[in-house]
């Protein structure tokens, strides 16, 4: 298991683009992909839990990998987020 | 006649065509065959998909890819794996396909209605549309086909779902109305992306209009008039013409940069009261807001709001935006504008009373919280602050001095902000117009209102009768406070613009731009408008227009020669 913790920092925070932007990258990992956030945790893959969240600018977020390709898709949830979520 | 709101603007002939609600009830099951359940689910969820792509495309052919994005958002959100997954589960479980979407579904309608953030609120509305889609084909029902409706066809609805409109075809639709929604609802952007009139809001009418009924939608001023007569029905169709060419032509100026015929820019902003009306000044093509009456989140409620519901509200608007200024105009409360909760005591005469900066200032604690709240909102998007009805230079001093306190605050907290944030002077007291060269020394910009400029210096009520006559910008001495303004903040090399109604007056048009204003602040629907009228000038010729002006001695005289000339 690997994670990492990270602030979100573009401006809309978790929405609908940058969540559906978000899913759909770490959809293509056999891993687990969790985002913990104020205490709770989120299937990272599904674009309506993370919307559910509520995630906003400036929130600080743990994104947690487990899994065979784990290392991968941290490393591309960290380029996602610290890019702004493509916004 | 019918009334609602006035969610698009123009005129619609045609008939009614109803888009009724189909029964979604079912009985729930229990299923045996759980392997055959799921592909019924699987199978349905494909033709939604399908049905939804197809619906996608021909709305991002005639309404544009934003009005596209939100139902290729259904095919994700339908896609969900975790959404999709537990469906499976209770399926497996031996609950039918229909209960099982419906119990999922529902559970993110909840969680989301409950959320505190409009964005999110709005995605429930998203998955019940979903449900409704995907149970309509589990149920064998079909939704009526608005893109079979024949030309001249007026949509009547309780309410439009997205997947609904997406049907529209454009060209045969003439008007819309529905009994819910309001001006930022989904069907009223879709409606003015469109450009098809719709009047939303209207009680009842669902039930109360039949297919085939003749109705006239007068999407500009809200109203819908059912089996009208020959006289009506030709007096309506020479004003949709009209409004039809002047649409066309206003069009032209779409996109296109504020100059005058000799090459002068200008900014050209919008006027706004809620945040949400931002969007209203980005669709009319506005570059910015020039002023954001912040007395609505006052209004209609018990308490003072909090500086953090202030916050999201200022920090909305700049995100719709995008980068565009902004100009927020702190509480401007008193005078007309009274709110219960403050304990506001009854005045003699209120416009000359306790308001705008004279009750701020006294009540620090309540405007510290709004400057806050706007600084803290300057971090995303060009944020400025305007202080109202400013009179002395003290006021200007002080206002500063709080800005400076509640910045260190911020700085303190780690808060991010502007720390370069511009402070300016609404100039709509006579005082501050003679007194224009001082200010300009210490504000960052001006914007004249006009409204109270031309009241407080004619020392007239407009609303009376007996004096309204003297109420106009027009009058000479009311041209000379705007005049002095305007060239005070030139000589000091700030900004002036005018935010109240004189800035999209054509007549006033050529004395503004020849006495040096930058920037104009008007109603979304004037901008196109103003940018045309601005773009038939050029400098020259307003400034001998203005030469002249300023030799006439009386209003009357005035404006006779200017409508000889525009």
């Amino acid at each position: 298991m690997v994670s990492k913790e990270l602030v979100l920092t573009n401006a809309q925070g978790f929405h609908m683009r940058p969540a559906s932007v978000f899913a759909t990258a770490m959809g293509k990992y056999s891993c687990d992909v969790t985002i913990k956030f104020n205490g709770n945790q989120y299937n990272a893959k599904s674009l309506l839990n993370i919307i559910a969240a509520c995630i906003k600018c400036g929130s600080e977020i743990e994104v947690i990998c487990d899994g065979a390709d784990e290392n991968e898709a941290l490393a591309e949830a960290v380029q996602l987020i610290e890019s702004g979520l493509g916004e | 006649m019918l009334h609602g709101t006035a969610a698009s603007e123009g005129i619609g002939i045609g008939k009614v065509m109803l888009i009724e609600e189909h029964s979604l009830e079912y009985t729930p099951r229990t299923v045996t065959d759980t392997e055959a359940e799921s592909q019924r689910f699987k199978a349905a969820v494909d033709a939604f998909c399908y049905n939804t792509e197809k619906q996608a495309e021909n709305l991002r052919s005639s309404a544009g890819e934003k009005e596209a994005e939100i139902l290729a958002g259904h095919i994700q959100i339908i896609r969900d794996p975790y959404l999709s997954g537990e469906i499976e589960k209770l399926i497996a479980d031996g609950q039918c396909a229909e209960s099982a979407l419906e119990h999922m579904c529902d559970m993110f309608i909840a969680m989301f209605s409950a959320a505190d953030d409009e964005l999110t609120k709005q995605r429930a509305a998203d998955v019940r549309d979903i449900k409704s889609g995907v149970l309509g084909i589990l149920l064998g029902v079909n939704e009526v086909k608005v893109s079979d409706a024949p030309k001249g066809t007026v949509l009547v609805a309780k309410e439009l779902t997205p997947s609904v409109t997406a049907g529209i075809v454009k060209e045969n639709i003439a008007g819309i109305i529905t009994e819910t929604g309001g001006t930022t609802s989904h069907s009223a952007i879709l409606a003015r992306a469109l450009e098809i009139p719709a009047v939303l809001s209207v009680e009842g009418v669902a039930s109360s209009l039949k297919n085939g009924d003749t109705v006239v939608v007068d999407g500009s001023e809200g109203a819908v008039i059912v089996n009208p007569d020959d006289n009506t029905v030709a007096e309506y169709s020479k004003k949709r013409d009209a409004f039809l060419a002047e649409r066309k032509e206003l069009e032209n100026y779409r996109g296109r940069e504020t100059k005058s015929a000799s090459g002068e820019a200008y900014e050209l902003f919008c006027n706004i009261g809620k945040p949400e009306d931002a969007v209203k000044a980005v669709d009319a093509d506005g570059e910015g807001v020039g002023l954001f009456r912040t007395e609505f989140l006052f209004m209609d409620r018990t308490s003072i709001p909090t500086e953090d519901e202030q916050f999201e509200a200022y920090k909305k608007a700049a995100l719709i935006l995008k980068g565009k200024s902004l100009i927020i105009r702190t509480l401007d409360i008193g005078g007309d504008k009274d709110i219960p909760y403050l304990g506001l005591e009854k005045e003699e005469n209120p416009f000359m009373g306790f308001r705008a900066i004279r009750y701020c200032l006294k009540n620090r604690e309540l405007f510290k919280s709004q400057i806050k709240a706007i600084l803290r909102a300057s971090a995303f998007g060009d944020i400025k602050i305007m202080f109202p009805l400013i009179t002395t230079m003290d006021e200007l001093r002080e206002g500063k001095k709080l800005v400076a306190e509640c910045k260190a605050d911020l700085r303190n907290m780690g808060i991010n902000f502007n720390e370069n944030i511009q402070v300016g002077v609404m100039v709509e007291t006579a005082s501050a117009a003679v007194i224009a060269d001082m200010l300009a020394k210490e504000a960052d910009f001006f914007s004249i209102g006009t409204n109270d400029l031309t009241g407080y210096t004619m020392a007239c009520d407009r609303g009376n009768n007996d004096v309204s006559y003297l109420y106009s910008p027009l009058q000479p001495s009311v041209l000379r406070m705007i005049k002095r303004t305007i060239e005070c903040g030139v000589q000091n090399g700030i900004s002036v613009g005018m935010c109240g109604e004189a800035a999209a007056n054509k007549l006033m048009i050529p004395l503004l731009i020849s006495f040096g204003l930058t920037e104009f602040s008007v109603s979304a629907p004037s901008v196109l408008n103003v940018r045309k009228i601005i773009s038939t000038w050029t400098k020259e010729e307003a400034d001998k227009v203005t030469a002249k002006v300023l030799e006439m001695s009386t209003q009357q005289e005035i404006v006779e020669y200017l409508k000889s000339v525009v």
